[in-house]
């Protein structure tokens, strides 16, 4: 191919390095952008670059974050006696678009899966437990059980009375949970494993029949 | 079910092939290398999702072109037509569309176009090793049941994810946490196996009956076919699944020491056996030539049978090249039974047309006898138009 300009073949590389995009996407974004307002494209590229200077993983739940820790685990409106166990960040906003949930997060990176090289040493189990665990001191705490209306994010947390495992529903989600829930026996909580089933608002008909089998089986009583 | 019209392009020896078929009783008829065994495959990969050859899918794709694409109308006994496409690109794999929506998965496929296979190869259900009984099973559960094949699957993943972990701790001391993630490992294994083994106990409870039924059809002595599961322990057929896992575990703690040294899983369904017998005596070791065929021809149409009532719907049959081993008598025995109500759709593939004429009759409209020609570049020469018999 002739090349016209090689800042534009330039642009077009870096962009196919993205996922979901191919060459004639990358093309086409790079036309764009060499015709948006130059402000624009210092904006974009100054936040490309802020993603990577500036975002922490929580120190607490490991979450995506600027302030460490996040603002989840600093706020005195969430139920910190509560942790929603999730495998990527990106689950946490999922859950958080519910606005149904009031407890905090703790995210794993990843699950278990021996075909990927993935063991739970690579996965931050070991400060779920942590969490958990009343020795163990939260971040700026003394590590005694908080009473009813203590203030955060310098206070320290009340003890934690439920885990809940929202791993996909998939061998490798159903054996990291398995896995937690294991490792989480000796602390007398409540560790819950949240529902498979139908999506809310499709119809039926269109639910493939392994997932209606499945909701079948986990039918209750009205 | 009804496969009313069929189009096969860049697909083994066909460049571009459309073929319409009758309701009932259907002879593709030619010389050997013509391609009708590939038509009975692309209707099978159409309904499966895959081919019932034990080959690949790039195998199938013709010599030098960039894809293949299969295209399909049928028409169900309970649900309306059905436009399937199924696509497969190199790189990319296969791509199913239904009346012009991509599935998911491709396993969604499995049970909504039920059929059943007979062919040369069927020998094997008998004759040969625990996988050949295994696959058997586990495609008519598929077919009959979605929840099964999505089990099956999950189980197979477990294993896999098992066994990896079994091979990178080969010999060694464990850790904790590592000793941890193998007992996790098992108990989905043993949860995921437990489902597979308990349809499995309950399916052969039921097809004993279908099988009594098929093999009587076939057989004038009476001979008594029974099926029993060699599995992990001796289960009762009603086993729940509590007993199930608990044997299963029983036979898992069992082998660990050899599983360890070996480094992968040794017990489960994946090794599990169906043995078969015609009145108390092992078919695959005592049974004669005569009766191994008899014994395939009857599983296969008892699976019609069971499917039929299963689902609701009767089964396509694809019967690949299986009338040359029977007499006459056998011949037009079956021949009538395929021209029955009891069955539904049939398509045949044999090299001459003669053996089937006079028994069928070609004329009808819901019969039809298609000839296949070995043209330069095309498979089929003829296909739009109904063939008088000779």
């Amino acid at each position: 191919m002739h090349i016209l300009s090689e800042s534009v073949e330039a642009l077009v590389e870096q962009l196919t390095k993205l996922p979901t995009i191919g060459r004639k996407t990358a093309q086409r974004l790079a036309a764009y952008i060499l015709k948006m307002p130059r402000e624009e494209v210092v904006e974009i590229a100054r936040a490309l670059v802020a993603v990577k200077d500036r975002v922490v993983y929580c120190s607490v739940c490991f979450n995506v974050t600027d302030t460490d820790p996040c603002p989840i685990c600093r706020s005195p409106r969430r139920d910190h006696s509560v942790i929603c166990v999730v495998e990527e960040p990106n689950d946490v906003l999922a859950l958080e678009r519910t606005n149904e949930y009031r407890g905090v997060y703790h995210v794993l990176g990843g699950v278990i899966s021996p075909l990927d090289g993935v063991g739970p040493e690579d996965l931050h189990i070991r400060e779920l437990v942590a969490r958990l665990n009343p020795e163990a001191t939260p971040p700026g705490g003394d590590g005694q059980v908080a009473e009813a209306g203590a203030s955060y994010p310098d206070g320290p947390r009340p003890a934690v009375q439920e885990v809940i495992l929202a791993m996909n529903p998939n061998v490798e989600g159903d054996t990291t949970a398995y896995y937690i829930s294991q490792l989480l026996k000796p602390f007398g909580i409540r560790v819950s494993r949240i529902a498979r089933g139908l999506p809310i608002g499709g119809d039926l008909e269109y639910a493939d029949e392994a997932t209606l089998s499945r909701a079948l089986e986990g039918r209750m009583t009205l | 079910m009804i496969l009313h019209h069929l189009r096969l392009t860049a697909f083994r020896a066909h460049a571009e092939t459309q073929v319409s078929f009758a309701p009932k009783v259907n002879l593709v008829y030619g010389p050997n290398g013509a391609g009708k065994t590939n038509i009975l495959e692309a209707i099978h990969y159409l309904c499966l999702s895959k081919s019932f050859l034990a080959s690949q899918d790039g195998y199938a794709l013709r010599r030098g072109a960039p894809y293949f694409e299969l295209e399909g109308r049928f028409e169900g006994d309970r649900r309306s037509d059905l436009r399937v496409r199924l696509a497969y690109v190199p790189e990319q794999g296969k791509r199913i569309l239904v009346n012009g929506a991509p599935l998911e998965r491709l396993s969604e496929i499995v049970s909504m176009l039920p059929i059943v296979v007979f062919s040369p190869a069927d020998h094997a259900i008998t004759a040969e090793g625990p996988e050949e009984r295994r696959r058997f099973l586990d495609n008519i559960l598929s077919q009959a049941r979605p929840v099964y094949l999505d089990d099956l699957l999950k189980y197979r993943r477990a294993l896999r994810q098992r066994n990896e972990l079994l091979s990178q701790y080969r010999g060694r001391p464990l850790r904790p946490e590592q000793e941890a993630a193998l007992q996790s490992w098992e108990a989905e294994l043993v949860l995921l196996g437990t489902r597979v083994i308990r349809r499995r106990l309950r399916f052969i409870d039921t097809f004993t009956r279908y099988l009594e039924d098929a093999y009587a059809r076939f057989e004038r002595v009476a001979e008594q076919p029974t099926m029993t599961y060699n599995g992990i322990a001796p289960l009762d057929l009603d086993a729940d699944e509590e007993a199930i896992a608990e044997a299963f575990r029983r036979q898992l703690a069992r082998v660990a020491r050899r599983e360890r040294e070996r480094g992968r899983t040794l017990v489960g369904p994946h090794r599990d056996d169906l043995v078969f017998r015609l009145n108390g005596m092992e078919v695959r070791r005592y049974a004669s030539q005569g009766q191994h065929r008899t014994f395939g021809m009857a599983l296969k149409l008892a699976q019609c049978f069971y499917l039929h009532d299963r689902l609701e719907e009767r089964p396509m049959l694809l019967l690949d090249d299986v009338f040359g081993h029977f007499d006459d008598e056998r011949r037009a025995g079956f021949l009538d039974l395929l021209q029955s109500e009891a069955v539904g759709q049939s398509i045949i593939t044999d090299t001459r047309l003669r053996p089937f004429a006079g028994v069928i009759p070609f004329d009808r409209p819901e019969h039809r006898a298609i000839p296949v020609g070995r043209g330069a570049d095309r498979a089929i020469v003829s296909v739009e138009t109904a063939v008088e018999p000779e």
